[in-house]
């Protein structure tokens, strides 16, 4: 045994070891994607016990499967698709069309540096404000707006969840974008938010400020 | 407000939102796993071009497969409509509810091996082979390169269908109705791949590769239903009640049926030229 540190290895080793049988490295790689994948079940399905009943038959269904996965492809987009499916076959008819809500309780990556009070209050109100104006738009523009950037789906993962074409995704998602541009236009917010040019929008900070959540990983 | 900033504040937004909770997928998909371990080898480890078409029709053809369910119990005025409309081309299997054959008792036929089995006109395999329009293969694997009987039906469906019985013997049991033991028929058609998807959720079908193409592989026996290019739908029946192997090569579809294994049908199957 040569004693691997754990989750060192990639998609394509522990795709090519469960593809020899062994349950406990898909075990690994389930537990690398289960949270997309059931945020993916959820977003199609609209409710929990489908979602994980989904998602839990799609990792299932893509263990039988992996002796057709082309080793070295990308697994998420695979392993989507065959979630998504499965999720599809579970719509119900009176699918729950409720709004998307903010978390109560914000939980911050450990390693971050609280930001002060002022600009927590600040960017939660921004928060609220554009997902008060996501989520009036229609279900349709709020799912493609879901995957490309709540889950941060490729163009083509979006395509195999949403089962449209890429090239629909594309104007969908900037057609979507449009009416929430008009929302918040209309709301009048749009300027005082999100100043257009270097001002002191904490969003625009964030993305290379100190605090930012996506570099401040391991 | 720039396209990147409000792009920027949806990504934010995403963090925030509140989601129900992630359950232990991992734990519960490992335990399932475990309990039924096997893994299925594959037939052919070929790089599957067609696995990306395969998704988007699944996912795409849901509706339409559903629909098409339906269609089942329509008039059949209503049936080559909905099948226009759901844009049917070329000749598709669905594969339905299991349902008993013939009640023919297994003792010796009338008429010839597989004469009860309703295969159109028994032959020879060179006047089979000018009676359709689509190239016959023939398996070459030892004991199944030579039918024991040929039968053909030139018309139905539309490119005419070729069927090679083999009579029962050791290692090839003899279905519950007639002497044959297994069931090769060969006819132009495709598979209607999102119809399969959706079965396999109530029902035990597997997807393998055999020389490149698609297969099914199902332990069930199941009554297939075909819809011919003008969108009328044919009942097909399972003839021995075995398992059954459907296989795709080119336009043309295969279908093996008998007491066999998984793996000796995979094996049949390739050796086709």
């Amino acid at each position: 045994m040569e004693g691997r540190p754990l989750d060192t290895e990639d998609d394509d080793q522990l795709v090519a070891r469960a593809q020899r049988g062994e349950v406990h490295a898909y075990e690994r790689l389930v537990r690398r994607h289960q949270d997309l994948a059931f945020r993916t079940a959820y977003l199609v399905t609209r409710s929990r016990s489908d979602a994980e009943d989904a998602a839990q038959e799609g990792f299932v269904k893509a263990w039988h499967a992996l002796d057709r996965f082309r080793p070295g492809a990308p697994f998420r987009p695979w392993l989507l698709a065959i979630v998504a499916n499965e999720a599809r076959n579970r719509i119900r008819s009176a699918r729950r069309q409720d709004s998307l809500a903010l978390r109560a309780v914000e939980d911050r990556p450990s390693g971050d540096a609280a930001p002060s009070p002022e600009a927590a209050a600040l960017a939660s109100e921004r928060r609220k404000t554009l997902l008060a104006a996501v989520n009036r738009l229609s279900e349709s523009d709020r799912e493609m707006l879901a995957c490309r950037y709540f889950m941060e789906l490729s163009e083509a993962e979006t395509a195999s969840v949403l089962g449209c074409r890429r090239g629909t995704v594309k104007s969908r998602t900037s057609r979507a974008l449009g009416r929430l541009r008009a929302i918040l236009a209309e709301q009048g917010i749009a300027q005082s938010l999100w100043p257009a040019t270097e001002g002191v929008g904490g969003l625009k900070q964030r993305s290379d400020g100190p605090q930012s959540k996506e570099g401040g990983g391991e | 407000m720039s396209d990147r900033e409000l792009e920027h504040a949806l990504r934010d937004l995403g963090d925030h939102l509140d989601q129900p909770a992630t359950p232990p997928l991992a734990e519960q998909v490992a335990a399932r796993l475990r309990e039924a371990p096997e893994r299925r080898p594959v037939p052919s480890r070929r790089r599957l071009p067609g696995r990306w078409r395969w998704q988007r029709l699944a996912i795409a053809g849901l509706a339409a497969a559903v629909l098409a369910a339906a269609v089942l119990v329509l008039s059949p005025g209503t049936r080559e409509a909905v099948a226009d409309l759901l844009g049917l081309r070329g000749i598709r299997i669905q594969i339905g509810e299991p349902r008993p054959t013939s009640t023919t008792p297994p003792s010796t036929e009338a008429g010839g091996l597989g004469a009860s089995l309703g295969l159109g006109r028994r032959t020879t395999l060179d006047e089979a082979r000018r009676s359709v329009k689509f190239p016959v293969r023939l398996p070459t694997a030892a004991g199944f390169d030579r039918p024991d009987a040929v039968y053909v039906d030139p018309d139905q469906p539309a490119d005419g269908r070729v069927d090679f019985v083999y009579r029962a013997r050791p290692g090839l049991p003899a279905s519950s109705y007639t002497e044959a033991g297994l069931l090769i028929t060969q006819f132009r058609a495709t598979v209607d791949l999102a119809y399969i998807k959706k079965l396999s959720g109530v029902s035990e079908v597997e997807f393998l590769r055999v020389n490149g193409g698609n297969a099914f592989w199902f332990s069930q026996p199941h009554e297939l239903v075909f819809v011919d290019r003008h969108g009328s739908y044919q009942q097909e029946r399972a003839r021995l009640a075995g398992s059954t192997l459907i296989w795709e090569q080119g336009d043309v579809t295969y279908r093996l049926e008998g007491q066999i294994s998984r793996d000796e049908a995979v094996r049949i199957a390739e050796s086709m030229r």
